[in-house]
């Protein structure tokens, strides 16, 4: 069966652009949203095997996001991967202890993310 | 693409490569899909921060009547304090009203970053610059301009026009030639 990957940003070219790369290079399901919000909601409905999330986002951001799924039950252990325009250390931090397992920074490569996401869920 | 004033590409440009037919695509069909002017510039935005990382933009549109270029949108910088003529000088400017990108690919700072780079795009509609988008500024963890960064350039010369200022945007904007004035 398909991993599952939910994919969240708010701006269309970023979403259209990894879930082109998901669709076309791996066997992953892409399943998206477009707020932290939506993002909360889908998680619960869809049980994805990982979330890869922008962070600076309307109506809910990914940290605040990410501190929300990691406090309910359905989606305490999915591992969520932020995609941010910042990668600075203090920064980062503050993603951490928001509840992230990991981060990768804009312009996304393609064969960097692959290898990320197999990391967690194995060959695409 | 001509007006490219340097051969220093990025050295991750081999390995982007796969990725860049995806960029390409994606950046072609959000401009395509784009709905009214102000989708057209959040697809420009969006192309720019996602594809070429950087956050600090602006768009200037050449005015045909008075043949001067006049801030029409930036993000992350406020155009109004922005001198496009003094960055570019005269010589610059008649390059990218003949249709060259100019390229700065910057130096890196003492703490490895890559400072100045920026890249002035014009926006055509056939043999005419209609417009010119700035990019002043790459984020932090972008290691200067990339092979890949001169199709992205290259496609919103060609495409942006249109979703931006409309099918008739030749029609209101100014001629190319000399007399270019800021």
């Amino acid at each position: 069966m398909a991993k599952k990957i939910l994919v969240v940003d708010d701006s269309k070219t970023a979403l259209m652009m990894e879930r082109e790369i998901l669709e076309r290079r791996t066997t992953y399901q892409c399943v998206t949203a477009s707020d932290g919000q939506e993002a909360v909601e889908k998680a619960q409905q869809e049980h994805p095997d990982l979330i890869l999330m922008d962070v600076v986002m309307p109506r809910m951001n990914g940290f605040e996001a990410c501190k929300m799924m990691r406090q309910q039950p359905g989606t305490r252990e999915i591992p969520i991967v932020l995609v941010t325009t910042r990668g600075e250390e203090s920064y980062m931090e503050a993603g951490f202890q928001s509840g992230c397992n990991d981060y990768i920074t804009k312009p996304v490569n393609g064969t960097e993310l692959i290898a990320l996401l197999e990391s967690y869920l194995g060959k695409a | 693409m001509n007006g490219d004033n340097s051969n220093a590409y990025g050295a991750k440009a081999a390995a982007a490569e796969p990725t860049n037919d995806v960029r390409l695509r994606t950046a072609h069909n959000r401009l395509l899909e784009s709905s009214g002017q102000e989708d057209a510039i959040e697809a420009v935005r969006e192309i720019v921060a996602n594809f070429l990382g950087s956050e600090e933009m602006g768009l200037f549109r050449v005015d045909r009547r008075t043949k001067t270029f006049e801030a029409f949108w930036s993000f992350g910088i406020d155009l109004e304090e922005y001198d496009l003529l003094r960055t570019l000088g005269d010589v610059g400017l008649q390059r990218i009203m003949r249709g060259e990108c100019h390229i700065e690919f910057g130096v890196r700072d003492q703490a490895g970053a890559m400072a100045k780079a920026q890249a002035f795009i014009p926006i055509r509609v056939g043999d005419q610059t209609i417009a010119v988008l700035a990019i002043l500024r790459l984020l932090p963890q972008k290691a200067g301009f990339e092979r890949s960064d001169m199709e992205i350039f290259k496609l919103l010369s060609q495409e942006a026009a249109k979703p931006l200022f409309g099918p008739t945007s030749h029609e209101t904007t100014g001629r190319e030639g000399s007399g270019i004035r800021v």
